[in-house]
């Protein structure tokens, strides 16, 4: 792997990289010179950067060397000597201040405080070594302000059991928290004093429970933060490195179903989706709670479906226990066309359940970051915060009202426009559709599809179990089943035909398919191969139906597009026949697995 | 990782370092770009790999690639 050509490849690739590989990565990084990463790569932003602390510091070093490389950003870093940053940051002739790097990171951590405590320390000895560490770092933080050009970043130390501990009583542990977080207090009022210094809040993150401190490391090697926090705080710095760019991410686009609310708008109905009051319905109105949050403070929020437009106006407009309302949105876009078509820009976070949409912007549009939600809504608001997406230096008025903004200036097209480049996705999704006659253990799936599928049904024909059952067992019916997968895993049982077979004539009864697998090509090859069983057979002459309901106008064309001639059309139904003199191809892309007689290509 | 060599050719995917057989078993001194912190780093990967603890103190006191493959492989 070249990683000095490969580095524009980097942001996609690293985009959702373990902590191994990301350290893997940062190490083999260091070894390239910023020099030649900038010659090769012109047009790739870089940022300068000092690493100052307490103690060794390698780690904090490589992980944010890759997470720069994961926001595209070329890193010049230097590192400061051990336990060296109050000569870094204090002398005018060190290397901060005759670099000037764009940001300084000076990690502090608790063993500096307690390190010079002898046997018999008590509260008020641990909470004066704290204040005065607080006091140094203040001096050292003004002195900064003063002299250097960029923005400093210090964090705030958050107390090892393995000191606190150390007192017995509770009492006195008491007394020593309350010191500890006055000197932690002390740090973060920086940053509320000045806007170029950053105090990153250590806190939550040791409370989602990563470790702190790694006895082992900080033994031997003097690494007083564990490798753990060290590379979410890389990635919190790494954010800061992005918006000191001018690139911070400034659109959260909403997959809707399954990741807005529960269930599927446009099978269940504006009743039948969860935002409230089930168990689910709580987790959903949760995540709409933290998207409102988010726009509060200048996030833009566009939805973006493959629903009907109208239907999800209507949602957010009129369900009682909708949190998200249609003005909290910049813009709704709800259509059928996959998805990355309306998206753009590296300003954009995408958060979807499907890893198929989730997919498919990342091959489309890899500058988009991509928040992969999964079909457990209680951990979407975890997942949506978790990278710092939206991380800023500061939010102001502006951003405040930016949602009011852009909804007066922006054009509230449905953005139907035709996608072309989907072709090279499809072909690297490795769709697997299986098709074949139906057995008696898929009725009662098969009823289900007929009973809930609104949207991709093309005559709406309910079907109870015992009515999928008698044409099971009734030889002149074809029932067929659609199973599909794909690389991202197997979407089970999706789809179903059901038609009927009398002398040389096959009726195609109805054509069902889940909204989950749309626009991929399964349609195109299922007919395809049901066109070419037909021929193989000895039909003559297939015909196929369209009944209009209210949520199925989009496949109104599905028979005519795939060569079907009109033969009756009143507006509310239509007929269709089809000769098979010319029967179309299946998907390219697409892996067929039938039994059908004469079915494969 | 069972020999010397898949040790080595482990360190140089992992560190990126273009060391030699005949440097890895010779000094560590002798091995250009040497970080001991890094290695550190390795050896925890490898722990959580195999499920063993190695010794943390005996690889930083390891004068050679080859003892701290013994160290590994114990």
């Amino acid at each position: 792997m070249d990683l000095l050509a490969e580095y524009p490849d980097l942001p996609a690739r690293l985009a959702d990289a373990g902590p191994d590989e990301l350290l893997r990565t940062g190490r083999l990084l260091q070894r390239i010179d910023p020099a030649d990463l900038r010659a090769k790569h012109p047009s790739l932003p870089a940022v300068s950067a000092a690493v100052v602390g307490h103690g060794t510091l390698a780690t904090l070093r490589t992980a944010l060397t890759a997470e720069a490389a994961r926001h595209g950003l070329v890193l010049e870093a230097a590192v400061g000597d051990f336990d060296g940053y109050v000569f870094d940051l204090g002398d005018p002739g060190s290397m901060v201040y005759q670099r000037q790097p764009q940001i300084v990171l000076c990690a502090l951590d608790a063993e500096e405080v307690f390190a010079n405590l002898e046997p018999g320390w008590t509260a008020e000895d641990a909470g004066a070594a704290a204040d005065a560490l607080a006091g140094r770092v203040a001096g050292l933080a003004e002195r900064y302000v003063a002299h250097g050009t960029g923005v400093l970043v210090l964090n705030t130390v958050p107390l090892p059991a393995i000191h606190a501990h150390q007192l017995v009583d509770h009492r006195s542990r008491a007394r020593l928290g309350i010191a500890w977080r006055a000197a932690n207090t002390r740090l973060l009022e920086l940053a509320a004093a000045d806007p170029r210094i950053v105090v990153l809040d250590l806190d939550p993150i040791a409370a989602e429970g990563v470790a702190v401190h790694d006895p082992r490391m900080s033994t031997y090697a003097k690494a007083h933060l564990s490798d753990a926090l060290l590379l979410r705080y890389a990635r919190q710095a790494g954010h800061l490195c992005r918006a000191l760019s001018g690139r911070t991410r400034k659109v959260l686009a909403l997959d809707l179903d399954n990741t807005v609310w529960g269930g599927v708008l446009g099978d269940d109905g504006i009743d039948g989706i969860e935002v409230c009051e089930t168990y689910r319905g709580e987790a959903f109105r949760a995540f709409q709670r933290v998207a409102r949050q988010l726009g509060t403070q200048g996030v833009l929020l566009a939805a973006v479906s493959k629903n009907d437009l109208e239907p999800v106006q209507q949602a957010l407009r009129e369900h009682p226990g909708m949190t998200l309302r249609e003005d909290d949105f910049a813009h709704v876009t709800a259509n059928w066309q996959p998805k990355s078509d309306n998206l753009a820009l590296d300003a954009f976070v995408f958060a979807d359940d499907s890893p198929y949409e989730c997919g498919l912007v990342r091959a489309e549009l890899p500058q988009v970051a991509v928040v992969q939600l999964d079909d457990e809504p209680a951990r979407h608001v975890t997942k949506l915060l978790r990278d710092g997406w939206f991380d800023a230096l500061d939010v102001t008025a502006e951003d405040r009202a930016r949602t009011a903004l852009y909804r007066q200036e922006a054009q509230r097209s449905s953005f139907l426009q035709r996608f072309d480049s989907i072709e090279e996705y499809l072909a690297g999704l490795e769709v697997t559709v299986d098709f074949d006659a139906a057995r008696a253990e898929h009725v009662p799936r098969l009823s289900q599809i007929t009973l809930r599928t609104n949207q991709f049904n093309l005559t709406t024909q309910r079907l109870q179990q015992s009515d999928v059952q008698a044409r099971l067992d009734d030889p002149a019916h074809l029932v067929l089943t659609i199973h599909a997968g794909d690389r991202f895993g197997d979407n089970g049982l999706v789809g179903a035909v059901f038609a009927r077979r009398s002398a040389d004539r096959l009726d195609i009864d109805n054509m069902l398919l889940s909204c989950r697998v749309f626009a991929r090509g399964i349609e195109q090859t299922c007919l395809a191969a049901l066109l070419r069983h037909a021929r193989a057979t000895g039909v003559r002459e297939v015909h196929a139906g369209y009944v209009a309901t209210a949520k199925n106008g989009n496949v109104r064309d599905l028979f005519p597009s795939y060569g079907f001639a009109v033969a009756t059309d009143d507006g509310a139904s239509r007929t269709f026949r089809h000769d098979l003199t010319d029967v179309i191809e299946p998907a390219p892309h697409v892996r067929l697995v039938t039994q059908l007689e004469g079915a494969s290509r | 990782m069972k020999t010397f060599e898949e040790f080595v050719g482990l360190l140089q995917e992992e560190l990126g370092l273009p060391i030699t057989l005949e440097q890895a078993g010779g000094s560590l001194d002798a091995v250009p770009g040497w970080d001991s912190m890094h290695l550190l780093t390795v050896l925890v990967l490898l722990e959580r790999q195999t499920s063993r603890q190695i010794s943390m103190p005996a690889v930083l006191e390891a004068g050679s690639l080859r003892d701290i493959y013994e160290l590994v492989t114990a």
